[in-house]
């Protein structure tokens, strides 16, 4: 009973901490059709920007705007400079996107070194829960996460700029005769991708290892989650987060780490081959 | 050379001025300078150790270019980052060798990377392994000043499961050959204490989750786990494991939980710990208060915190200065000859090398929030292992 209460408190854990960190891939691929693949470094910047306010000794909630500000600032200078004038061209936006991945790397590494760093929780302790002790920073976070996900669903069905948003993906050209900005939305959502990736950094920053290579692990995760649960919705990033953050934690709470890894990959190779699409695709 | 550096070195000019000829001659060392090379972890998840290392690197080429250096030679510090893969750091070790002509190297490493540089080294240059190691190897050209589990856990497992009626232990470490073999070894330790290993898991360095191995220590109800992860690993592993609620469920025993890595683990995480070594920063006994009181003079109480691995370094130059002294060059042969029997004293008291690896002191301390304190000293004990010279 207990066994299975702790797992499903991890499993829960798992899938809302992987739909956080993928939802800002999920927006610049899914709005944007580009492959972000300096993703993990905006995740790491996120990261830095905990530590760089808990060495200052200044609160920790401080690292949530820091972060968005950070990132969002970072991710609008690189769609200004690079993004816009490859759009459309998946291919070399891949490799450019590739290419500032390992300049913010480098960044990150000249600014705070190639040392391990690590926050700590600004709650610590653990609470009760139906027999099992679980840390009270994974409950706050998961409450967090799931309030922030169910706002952001009402706005992106009923907001107005929700509406933008999906008449510019549906037909550019239409969108824009009628009135819509679609370069600066185009800016606002690669800025928005980065914010929310950094946003999840500055969260997760208590619970990871902090290291310049950080990144690359959280990009591979999300890759999976998108491959499985199909690109451009809500919906899809939800499903493939349960079903990658669910096999990961099943498979290695029944068989070990490397096992639950080897899970994660063969779902994603089998999806890939029976059904690119993913489960969720918008198109 | 920092300014405070700079005065030392000049206030020990001026000291040395005002003693006989034959003082002056010998406390400032003309010869040419023996260049050592240091390899140690500057990254990684091992890279917290770094700091305190290079302080403690940086204190004893003071010590011994104040006394004169070695063989009249003042010594020379390379540093070589070492935490990384065993290539790179195989890759630092040549270019000292090959292109800055160290005569000696100083390894503060994984195991892994010990076998890597050893191999590249071909023994044929002297190779001194300070940390905490698997003991058992004997790769020609490696002397090893570090514990072997046979000193800290041979003492350390009966005396908790003892004390602490301890019989179902969970092993735990990163996947490479210092934990599992330490691992092999302490299984033994375990069954002749009466006890039994309900659980072993090894995780590469750059797992952050240990969710599944923390689930399966509580459904194991293990009494003791033991920790053999290393830096930044054990950070998160420990902060995990508290937050769990399993520190009320077992004790934890460390083989490599030094100040730097307690301190990441924070107070409020570190509730029955246990990390059994050869130094702490909270050792007393003379020679290690005496370490102490230069060190945290030299660098400021804001230092990085002492530790057994930055201990190791310092000690390490002391091993290669009474060796190349008694060998009276730094020749391959002559040095391993000269290390059979060869005594040294530093800050873990009186060393002595026999059959290449050292007799030790050792200590269990409990973690009282951010800090050590010493509950037990087992005494000096053997290494457990003899190469042949």
């Amino acid at each position: 009973m207990e066994s299975s209460v702790l797992f499903l408190l991890n499993t829960s854990y798992a899938v809302l901490t992987l739909a956080l960190v993928v939802l800002g891939l999920a927006i610049i691929f899914g709005l944007l059709g580009v492959l972000n693949m300096a993703h993990g470094e905006f995740v790491a910047i996120g990261a830095y920007c905990a530590f760089a306010v808990q060495s200052a000794g200044l609160p920790l909630i401080l690292s949530l705007p820091l972060a968005i500000i950070t990132t969002g600032a970072v991710g609008w200078l690189i769609e200004a400079s690079v993004i816009r004038h490859l759009y459309k061209r998946p291919f070399d936006t891949l490799l450019a996107t590739w290419g500032l991945s390992i300049l913010l790397r480098e960044g990150i590494e000249l600014a705070f070194g190639l040392e391990y760093r690590s926050v700590s929780e600004p709650v610590s302790g653990s609470v009760r829960l139906l027999g099992v002790d679980y840390p009270i920073y994974r409950i706050m976070l998961m409450v967090a996460l799931l309030i922030g996900f169910a706002a952001l669903y009402v706005w992106y069905r009923r907001s107005n700029a929700g509406v933008r948003v999906r008449a510019m993906i549906a037909n550019p050209q239409l969108a824009t005769i009628v009135g819509i900005d679609t370069q600066k939305l185009a800016r606002l959502a690669f800025a928005a991708g980065a914010a929310s990736a950094g946003l999840a950094g500055a969260m997760l920053a208590p619970l990871v290892r902090i290291e310049p290579f950080m990144g690359i692990d959280f990009l591979l995760q999300s890759f999976f989650v998108l491959v499985v649960g199909g690109l451009g919705s809500l919906e899809g990033l939800f499903i493939g987060s349960s079903l990658i953050g669910g096999a990961e934690s099943a498979g290695s709470t029944l068989m070990g780490g490397t096992a639950g890894y080897v899970t994660v990959l063969l779902i994603s190779i089998l999806f890939l081959w029976l059904k690119p699409e993913g489960l969720h695709a918008r198109r | 050379m920092d300014r405070r550096a700079f005065l030392s070195s000049s206030a020990m000019a001026l000291a040395a001025s005002q003693l006989p000829r034959v003082a002056t001659a010998q406390a400032t060392p003309v010869g040419k300078p023996l260049k050592l090379g240091f390899l140690i972890p500057r990254s990684g998840t091992a890279g917290l150790f770094g700091p305190s290392s290079e302080a403690c690197i940086e204190l004893a080429v003071n010590k011994i270019n104040a006394e004169g250096g070695i063989l009249g030679r003042p010594i020379e510090a390379l540093l070589g980052d070492a935490g990384g893969a065993p290539s790179d750091t195989v890759q630092a070790a040549q270019r000292m060798w090959r292109r800055d002509g160290v005569e000696a190297i100083v390894g503060e490493h994984g195991s892994a990377s010990r076998e890597a540089v050893a191999g590249a080294l071909r023994g044929q240059l002297p190779y001194v392994y300070s940390p905490v190691n698997e003991g058992g190897y004997c790769t020609d050209g490696v002397f090893t000043t570090g514990e072997t589990p046979s000193q800290q856990l041979a003492p350390a497992i009966p005396y908790l499961a003892k004390e602490r009626s301890i019989k179902r232990w969970y092993l735990i470490g990163n996947d490479y050959s210092w934990p599992r073999i330490t691992n092999a070894a302490a299984k033994e330790f375990i069954e002749d204490s009466g006890g039994e290993v309900v659980g072993e898991e090894y995780h590469p360095f750059t797992t952050d989750n240990f969710d599944s191995s923390l689930a399966n220590i509580r459904d194991s109800g293990a009494e003791a786990v033991l920790i053999n992860l290393v830096g930044g690993a054990s950070v998160v592993f420990n902060r995990a494991y508290a937050s769990f609620g399993l520190d009320k469920q077992a004790l934890r025993l460390g083989t490599l939980i030094e100040e730097n890595t307690l301190a990441g683990i924070g107070a409020e995480n570190s509730g029955d710990l246990y990390s059994v070594s050869g130094y702490f920063d909270a050792l007393d006994t003379p020679a290690a208060l005496a370490f102490r009181k230069t060190y945290y003079d030299t660098f400021g109480v804001d230092a990085p915190v002492l530790n057994t691995l930055g201990q190791s370094c310092f000690e390490a130059v002391l091993f290669l200065q009474a060796v190349i002294e008694k060998a009276g060059e730094t020749s391959i042969d002559a040095i391993t000859a000269a290390s059979e029997g060869i005594s040294y004293s530093g800050p873990r008291g009186d060393v002595t090398m026999s059959g290449r690896f050292v007799n030790a002191n050792i200590y269990l301390a409990k973690a009282e929030g951010t800090e050590f304190k010493i509950i037990e000293n087992f005494g000096g004990i053997a290494s457990g292992t003899t190469c042949s010279i």
